[in-house]
């Protein structure tokens, strides 16, 4: 199990003469991922949902508020006592092309960590060898025209697979997949994402999803938990799937709106939502954070809406005024 | 202004590029046509060889690669394939618009957007420089921008959404009427990428253009084109009215890319990756269906012989399976 | 199970056999590359053996002092009547060793250094980078001059040493910039992540990656290192102890006069021409260091 509480970052960027400038890249977000089971960040470039990723695979820290690892407190820990904690954590990247050493062979990249966990626990170099053929199955490739490969001999597809077998070796709680199809081609997005599903359901691996593509995120699981993130702040949170069906906050309904209708094989919603615009989006500090661009802000707008939970919505959000709008395109068999 | 937009026939269109194994192939005996005043969406993967058409529409495909069969004809301008320096320059810009992709990042960082038009205009010999910056002013407006304030900003000032509104301007300041946009909305936001694709929608139909858009995303297509090519391998598999393709795609191709896009609504366990992966110019097959490798309809004489392109009503399609169906 | 370790051991081979097959390929896809090849090869065997096929005085024939060229004499004679190509054979010697010395201390220090700047960071690359710009600021030759005073330069090693620790700050601020952007890229992240040792992410991660770059410094501050003390020499500051090639283009200038009259030009032109050689061999090599070490460009 792995929670957040009233996790902040705020990033000091080097400024003008006049000073430095805060980036508020998170601004007390609470999360809970139990073990084995599945969540998704969505939001747009720049919301946090990256930074908040890396702080919990430990590569980033956080200026406040509380990450715990099976009940046990980050902050608490030595950076040396930590680490133990965050290699369960496994970050899959966005670009399966950087994420490979260009120098090494896939045998060498799976050898690297396979050799340190051999010795920590008296296995035998022959263990070794058997581990890495195994996670390169569980990943769908074949061990035996793989291993002896370098990345630039691999597709995208299969790069993305080798990374999550590096990942496996560790025998990890988690992964954390950062846009992890977006750079994968399109006729083989889903074979990555079934993979992580499967990974769930065959090795209890948990995964947490960090995508703007709405749509990807129901492929890991239906049990999953959608949070939806904007400047921060999460904005809506429950099962990715009345999420999407009945979204109540203005900002999930903007971002899912504007995803493009397979006109032909679908009908889109009916009432969708398009955010005001303005030169500046999102400066402003005060009030709802969404409120510049809602198209129904109210009087209450000025201040800052909590998550909460109001009778007759399912999921928690952090609006004044919620309100289920049908939105999201429906296949045309349906209607 | 309206009624000028161009149509383009593109027909038997080969290029090809030098590698040390010899020239290959990145599009092959391609055939298509655009209607004046429509917009018509490629889609393709990686290595299908769109962005490489996209180019021969400007006769601008760079070495090594060489158009090596074919013609580009366009109208008012006749076979670009011909065209040779100054008239090719003169073409670009003035009948041919060219929105690039990552468009975001193609604009100069040492200049103003406004020094930039002014530029554009001087290299194309614009004696009323007052009035093309006036045009690039309200073509920003028109675009919901502030006009006079981006003309007056560098290139990080402005938003990634922005950006790429400053180089649709770009490519239309100059009253081109063909249009092309190599990959238009990649890397930019969802709600960002719907106000551009809602802005290329409004602006072809205002100023009476012929666009082209290329895609990976088959969600872009499906938004803003009425007709729909689909490539793959370096060869059109399939087109036709993008409503027709997808609610019923005939290649096999088609009907595997459609299924394997990860759906808001409806039943998610009907998706699945389509096997395989896609060709690069080295393992595109020399003979036979390029695509019959991942195909679940493949006959024997998909390894032989390379489809053609056969008409059925609005629908062009080239596959075997397909034409025996149609037939029998 | 013995047999998945002999499996190991095996891959291991043919890796190693892989690589140097790559190397070839590598070489043989330019002609001017063996050339290059050849020519620095060429050089070893002269630094090494060359010596070795004359005596430790080489004769003086008095008669034929600034010889022209001849059958018998290639590059003609000295003021001494020295033939003047077995000099630039026996000169050498001390040439290339120095040069050597001074590249691989260059290297391995600049290297260290700043691969340590870039990875620490912190306090520990502020120090060593003020350093390496203080070290930056001091003029190389002055100093060498005014030490040259006080120690004579008559082993190679020593040269080559003193050239080697006034010249790594070059290497270090170069290694360090490619250190800090690598160090971003996600396969160094993941192998933290991954929970593995700092030596493997140096040794085994990041080295590798920059080894193009750090082969070419490597055979650029060799020939650097051939221009700093043949200078050295030609200036005539140090004590005429060793027979080198510095040495002998003062004699040829100073003492024969080859500037102004043929005599001696070929006195002088014989270690000029091997010190263009060695640059030419060097530079047609370094041609090819990107795709040696990138397995994508070596294999293709």
């Amino acid at each position: 199990m792995i929670t957040g509480e009233g996790i902040v970052k705020t990033f000091k960027q080097r400024g003008n003469v006049l000073g430095a400038r805060e980036v508020r890249a998170l601004r007390g977000v609470d999360f809970a991922i139990p073990k084995g089971g599945a969540a998704s960040f969505i939001g747009e470039s720049g919301c946090g949902k990256t930074t908040l990723g890396r702080i919990i695979a430990g590569l980033e820290t956080y200026d406040a508020g509380e990450l715990t690892v099976d009940g046990l407190a980050m902050s608490a820990l030595k950076p040396k006592q930590r680490q133990p904690h965050f290699r369960k954590i496994q970050l899959i990247h966005q670009d399966p092309y950087s994420a490979l050493n260009p120098t090494r062979t896939i045998h060498q990249t799976l050898n690297a960590p396979l050799t340190l966990r051999a010795k920590q626990t008296g296995r035998s170099k022959a263990w070794i060898e058997e581990r890495a053929a195994e996670v390169l199955s569980l990943v769908g490739l074949d061990p035996g025209s793989v291993l002896a490969r370098y990345p630039h001999q691999l597709s995208g597809g299969m790069r993305q697979r080798v990374v999550i077998a590096r990942a496996l070796t560790v025998d990890p709680e988690m992964l954390v997949a950062d846009e992890a199809v977006s750079m994968i081609d399109v006729s083989l997005r889903l074979g990555i994402l079934a993979l992580l599903k499967d990974l769930r359901e065959r090795l209890g691996v948990a995964v947490l999803f960090i995508t703007h593509d709405v749509a990807t995120s129901r492929y890991i699981g239906d049990d999953g938990e959608l949070y939806v993130i904007y400047r921060g702040q999460v904005v809506e949170r429950g099962p990715v799937d009345t999420v999407i069906a009945d979204p109540v906050h203005p900002y999930t309904q903007s971002l899912l709106s504007a995803i493009p209708v397979l006109h032909g094989l679908e009908r889109p919603g009916e009432q969708p939502v398009a955010p005001v615009e303005s030169m500046e989006d999102g400066q402003d500090e005060s009030g709802c954070l969404f409120a510049p661009r809602c198209p129904f802000r109210g009087e209450r707008c000025g201040e800052r809406p909590l998550l909460q939970v109001t009778e007759g919505i399912a999921q928690e959000h952090a609006c004044f005024y919620p309100e289920r709008r049908s939105v999201v395109a429906r296949p045309m068999s349906e209607v | 202004m309206p009624g000028q937009a161009p149509g383009v026939r593109i027909d038997g269109l080969t290029v090809v590029y030098k590698t040390p194994a010899g020239e290959l192939p990145a599009v092959r005996d391609v055939s298509l046509r655009l209607e004046p005043g429509t917009i018509t969406g490629i889609v393709g993967e990686s290595g299908s060889g769109k962005s490489t058409l996209a180019l021969s529409l400007l006769n601008a495909v760079q070495p090594p690669g060489r158009i090596a069969a074919g013609s580009v004809d366009i109208d008012g301008l006749g076979d670009v394939v011909g065209l040779r320096g100054e008239e090719l320059r003169k073409a670009r810009g003035r009948h041919v618009g060219y929105v690039f992709q990552a468009a975001q990042n193609s604009l100069n960082p040492l200049k103003t957007v406004g020094k930039q038009v002014l530029d554009l205009g001087r290299s194309h010999g614009v004696e009323d420089l007052r009035g093309l910056v006036r045009d690039a002013k309200e073509l920003l407006g028109r675009m919901g921008l502030d006009g006079a304030r981006v003309l007056d900003s560098h290139q990080h000032e402005l938003s990634g959404g922005m950006r790429q509104r400053v180089g649709i301007m770009l490519a239309l300041v100059l009253n081109a009427h063909l249009v092309v946009l190599d990959e238009p909305t990649t890397a930019l936001d969802m709600i960002t990428q719907a106000n551009i694709l809602k802005i290329v929608r409004e602006v072809h139909a205002e100023r009476g253009l012929t666009t082209l858009v290329i895609t990976h995303d088959i969600g872009v297509v499906a938004e803003v084109a009425d007709r729909l090519a689909v490539m793959y391998g370096g060869r059109l598999v399939e087109q036709g009215p993008t409503r027709q393709v997808l609610g019923d795609p005939r290649h096999p191709y088609t009907k595997g890319l459609i299924r394997a896009i990860p759906r808001l609504t409806g039943d998610i366990s009907e998706a699945r990756a389509l096997p395989g992966r896609p060709p690069t110019l080295a393992t595109v097959p020399e003979r036979g269906c390029v695509f019959r490798d991942r195909c679940e309809l493949r006959m024997d004489v998909c390894e032989t012989d390379d489809p053609a392109a056969t008409a059925h009503g609005d629908r062009i399609v080239a596959c075997h399976a397909v034409k025996v169906r149609e037939h029998a | 199970m013995s047999s998945a370790i002999l499996e190991t051991t095996s891959t291991a081979a043919t890796m190693r056999r892989n690589f140097w097959r790559g190397v070839w390929r590598v070489m043989k896809r330019k002609p001017s590359r063996l050339v290059g090849a050849v020519i620095v090869l060429g050089f070893a065997f002269m630094g090494v053996f060359g010596p070795m096929f004359y005596p430790d005085v080489l004769p003086r024939d008095t008669s034929r002092l600034y010889a022209p060229m001849s059958a018998e004499h290639w590059f003609g004679t000295d003021g001494q009547g020295r033939d003047v190509l077995a000099q630039v054979i026996t000169g050498s010697r001390y040439v290339l060793l120095s040069a050597l010395v001074t590249a691989v201390i260059t290297v391995v220090l600049g290297t260290a250094i700043g691969l340590f700047s870039g990875f620490k960071r912190g306090r520990w690359d502020t120090v060593l980078m003020r350093l390496t710009d203080m070290k930056l600021t001091i003029p190389g030759l002055p100093l060498l001059l005014v030490l040259s005073t006080v120690w004579s330069f008559g082993s190679a090693i020593e040269m080559g040493l003193l050239l080697g620790l006034l010249g790594w700050g070059g290497v270090a601020r170069a290694v360090r910039s490619q250190t800090l952007s690598l160090r971003e890229r996600g396969f160094i992240e993941a192998a933290r992540g991954l929970g593995l040792s700092t030596t493997h992410i140096v040794g085994k991660e990041l080295l590798p990656s920059m080894a193009p770059y750090i082969a070419m410094n490597m055979l650029i501050a060799v020939t650097g290192a051939v221009y700093a003390q043949v200078g050295l020499f030609f200036l005539g500051v140090l004590p005429y102890e060793a027979d080198n090639w510095g040495v002998m283009l003062n004699l040829s200038v100073f003492g024969g006069g080859a500037l102004t009259t043929t005599a001696a030009l070929p006195y002088m032109l014989a270690p000029l021409l091997a010190i263009l050689l060695l640059t030419l061999g060097i530079v047609l090599v370094v041609d090819a260091m990107d795709e040696i070490f990138n397995p994508r460009l070596r294999e293709e």
